[in-house]
C-alpha cells in the first residue's frame, strides 16, 4: 500500500488511532478528562484529515471516498463531536465515564466505514462495527434497568436484522456473482435468471429498514431511545440513521432501484405508513424520549419519499434534510441531556413544564428545534421540508405529497404541546436542575445558531448537497434495467 | 450433481430454523443461538456461491469476516445478557417489559 493510499483512507486511520489512545490511557490511569480529550481531539483530527488526504482513491474496491461520501463522513464526525461534548457535561455525574469515549470513537469508525462503503463486505464490517458498539453504548449505565433492557432490545433486533440484511446479500451475490456495489447495475443488467435478485434485495432492504426503524420494522425504537443514556440516544438519532441512509442511497442508485414499479409501491407504502403511523403514535406520549423516537420514525418517512423521487435533484434534497435533522435532533437531546440529573434522565413531559421562565436559554434551544422538526419556515426543518417536497412534486408522487403533508399538520400539535408545556406556569416545587456545563452550553448556541442560519440562509447546504449527489450520478449512471421479471428487458 | 440449488435450499432451510427459533423461543440465550444458526446458514450459502463464481474470493473472505463478527457479537451479547440477569435475575426475553405504556 503506497502513501498515497494510505493518506487517502487517513480518517480510518485517525479514528482507529483515537480509540486506540482513549483505551490505553484507561489501561495506565482512568481520567475522565483525557478520555474525553482523546476522543474529541481525536474526531477533530479525522475531520482535519479528510480535508487533507488527497485526490487519490482508496485502495480496491471496498471503499468509495466519492463527494457524497465525504459529505456523509463529515456529518458524522460533527453529529460525533457534539455528541462527545454533551457526553462529557452529562457523564462527569455518573460513575466511570472513560471507555464511553472509547466506543464512540469505533461506532464513528464504523458508520464512516459504512458511509465510504462501496463492497458489501465493507457495507457488513461497518454495519456491525457501529452496531456493536451501540449494544454496549446503550447499555452504558448498567445499574439502570431501563438502559439494559434497552441494550438487550437493540441486540437482539439488530443482530437477527444484521443477519437478514446478510441473506439478503447471499442470495445476491449467488445470482449475480460480484459484491462491488457499483458493479451491481451492469450485472443486474445481464443477468440471465433473476430470481434470486428479488428476495434478495428485498431481505436486504429488510435489514435496512430495521435499521432506519422504517414501519413496520420500527418497534424497537421508542424503548431504545427512552432506556439509552441521553447523549447515546442522540449519537442513535443521528450517525447511525444518517450512516445508513447514506448507504441506502449508494445501492437504490447502484441498483436502480428507485425506477420500478412494484418496489417504488412497495417503499411507497412504507414510507407512508412510517410518516403516518410516526405522528400518530407520537401523539399519546408523555415522555420527551418516546415522543422523538416516534417522530423519528415519522422523519425517516419524509427521507425515504426523497429517496423514493429518484434522480439526482432527490439525493439533494435527501443530504438537505439529513443535515437539517441532525443539527435539529442533536439540539434537543442536547437540552434533555444538560437537563438530566444523576439520577436518570429528564425525559417525562412534566418534568419540563414552565422551563422558559426557570432556564430560558436552554428552553429556547428546544423551542427552536421543535418548531424545526415541525418544519415551521424560518428554521432548517423548513428548508429541508420544502426540498423534500420539491422533489416528490418534480417526481409526482402526489400520493405520498398529500400523506406527507397530513402527517405533517398531525406532528405540529404534539410538537407545539410540548411547546405549550414549558411556556405554563413554572411548578412550585420544581426539582433543583443540574447547572449547565460551559462546553454544553456553547454547543447548544452553535447548534441553535446553524439551525436558524440553513433556515434563513439555506444555499450553500444547498451547493453541497447537489456536489454530494452529483458526485454520486457521475459514478454510476442510472440503471435503466431495474429489478423486475426477467422478461422485462435485456440489452 | 449438486447445483447451487441444492446448496441455497439446505441454506434456505437452516436460516428458516434460526429464524423460527429467533421468533417462538423466549429465552435470551436460545435466541442468540438462532441468531447464530441464521449467521452460519449465511456463510452456508455465500461459500457454496463462491464455488460457482469462481472469479473473486469474495463469498469466502466475507465468510470468515461474518464468523468473526459472530464471535464479536456474541460475546458483547452475552455480556448483556450477563448484565440484564444481573438486574432481573431471569434470562426471558418477555420479561424485558418495564418499558412499555
Amino acid at each position: 500500500m503506497s502513501a498515497d493510499e494510505l493518506r487517502a483512507i487517513s480518517p480510518l486511520i485517525v479514528l482507529g488511532a483515537a480509540a486506540l489512545v482513549a483505551l490505553l490511557g484507561i489501561t495506565i490511569r482512568r481520567s475522565h478528562r483525557f478520555s474525553a480529550l482523546a476522543c474529541v481531539v481525536g474526531l477533530a483530527l479525522a475531520m482535519a484529515s479528510l480535508f487533507l488526504r488527497g485526490s487519490a482513491p482508496p485502495p480496491g474496491p471496498l471503499l468509495v471516498a466519492d463527494d457524497f461520501a465525504v459529505v456523509y463522513t463529515a456529518l458524522v464526525l460533527t453529529a460525533s463531536f457534539a455528541v462527545a461534548v454533551l457526553a462529557s457535561g452529562y457523564m462527569a455525574r455518573r460513575q466511570r465515564p472513560e471507555e464511553l469515549y472509547v466506543l464512540l470513537l469505533v461506532a464513528t469508525l464504523g458508520a464512516v466505514v459504512l458511509v465510504w462503503s462501496g463492497h458489501l463486505v465493507s457495507l457488513f464490517l461497518g454495519l456491525e462495527t457501529l452496531s456493536v458498539s451501540l449494544y454496549s453504548l446503550i447499555g452504558y449505565t448498567r445499574t439502570g434497568p431501563r438502559s439494559v433492557e434497552a441494550s438487550i432490545k437493540y441486540l437482539i433486533l439488530a443482530a437477527a436484522s444484521s443477519a437478514i440484511l446478510l441473506f439478503g446479500m447471499a442470495l445476491v451475490y449467488a445470482e449475480l456473482g460480484t459484491m462491488v456495489i457499483i458493479e451491481m447495475g451492469p450485472a443486474l443488467a445481464v443477468a440471465s435468471g433473476r430470481t434470486l435478485v428479488v428476495p434478495g434485495v428485498a431481505l436486504m432492504v429488510t435489514g435496512i429498514g430495521f435499521k432506519l426503524a422504517l414501519v413496520p420494522f420500527h418497534m424497537w425504537t421508542p424503548d431504545v431511545y427512552e432506556g439509552a443514556p441521553a447523549p447515546v440516544t442522540a449519537l442513535v438519532a443521528t450517525v447511525s440513521k444518517g450512516a445508513v441512509v447514506a448507504l441506502f442511497v449508494r445501492l437504490a442508485w447502484a441498483l436502480g432501484a428507485a425506477g420500478q414499479a412494484a418496489l417504488l409501491v412497495a417503499f411507497g407504502i412504507v414510507a407512508a405508513a412510517s410518516m403516518l403511523a410516526g405522528n400518530l403514535l407520537a401523539l399519546r406520549q408523555d415522555n420527551l424520549k418516546r415522543l422523538l423516537a416516534y417522530s423519528s420514525i415519522a422523519h425517516l418517512g419524509y427521507v425515504l419519499t426523497a429517496i423514493l423521487a429518484g434522480g439526482p435533484g432527490a439525493i439533494e434534497a435527501v443530504s438537505i434534510y439529513v443535515t437539517a435533522y441532525f443539527v435539529t435532533i442533536l439540539a434537543a437531546f442536547g437540552v434533555v441531556t444538560v437537563l438530566s440529573g444523576p439520577d436518570g434522565d429528564a425525559d417525562r413531559l412534566e418534568e419540563y413544564q414552565g422551563l422558559v421562565w426557570r432556564r430560558p436559554f436552554v428552553a429556547m434551544v428546544l423551542v427552536l428545534s421543535l418548531l424545526s422538526l415541525a418544519g415551521i419556515p424560518l428554521t432548517a426543518g423548513f428548508i429541508a421540508k420544502f426540498a423534500v417536497i420539491f422533489a416528490g412534486v418534480r417526481s409526482g408522487l402526489w400520493t405520498l405529497l398529500a400523506v406527507l403533508v397530513i402527517s405533517s399538520a398531525i406532528g405540529l400539535y404534539y410538537y407545539l404541546r410540548v411547546v405549550v408545556v414549558m411556556f405554563a406556569a413554572a411548578p412550585a416545587a420544581s426539582a433543583v436542575a443540574p447547572p449547565v456545563p460551559q462546553s454544553s452550553r456553547v454547543l447548544l448556541l452553535c447548534l441553535a445558531l446553524i439551525l436558524v442560519w440553513l433556515g434563513v440562509y439555506p444555499v450553500p447546504l444547498q451547493g453541497i448537497a447537489w456536489t454530494a449527489a452529483s458526485s454520486l450520478a457521475r459514478e454510476s449512471p442510472p440503471v435503466t434495467t431495474p429489478l423486475g421479471p426477467a422478461t422485462a428487458r435485456r440489452p | 450433481m449438486i447445483t447451487l440449488g441444492h446448496y441455497l435450499v439446505l441454506s434456505v432451510a437452516i436460516f428458516t430454523v434460526g429464524t423460527i427459533g429467533f421468533v417462538v423461543r423466549r429465552n435470551l440465550l436460545v435466541v442468540l443461538m438462532s441468531i447464530e444458526l441464521q449467521l452460519n446458514a449465511v456463510n452456508l450459502a455465500l461459500v457454496a456461491a463462491n464455488r460457482f463464481h469462481p472469479a473473486s474470493h469474495a463469498g469466502q473472505v466475507t465468510a470468515f469476516f461474518i464468523i468473526a463478527i459472530a464471535a464479536a457479537e456474541a460475546a458483547v451479547g452475552l455480556a448483556i445478557v450477563v448484565s440484564f440477569f444481573r438486574l432481573r435475575h431471569t434470562v426471558r426475553t418477555d420479561e424485558a417489559d418495564r418499558m412499555r405504556h
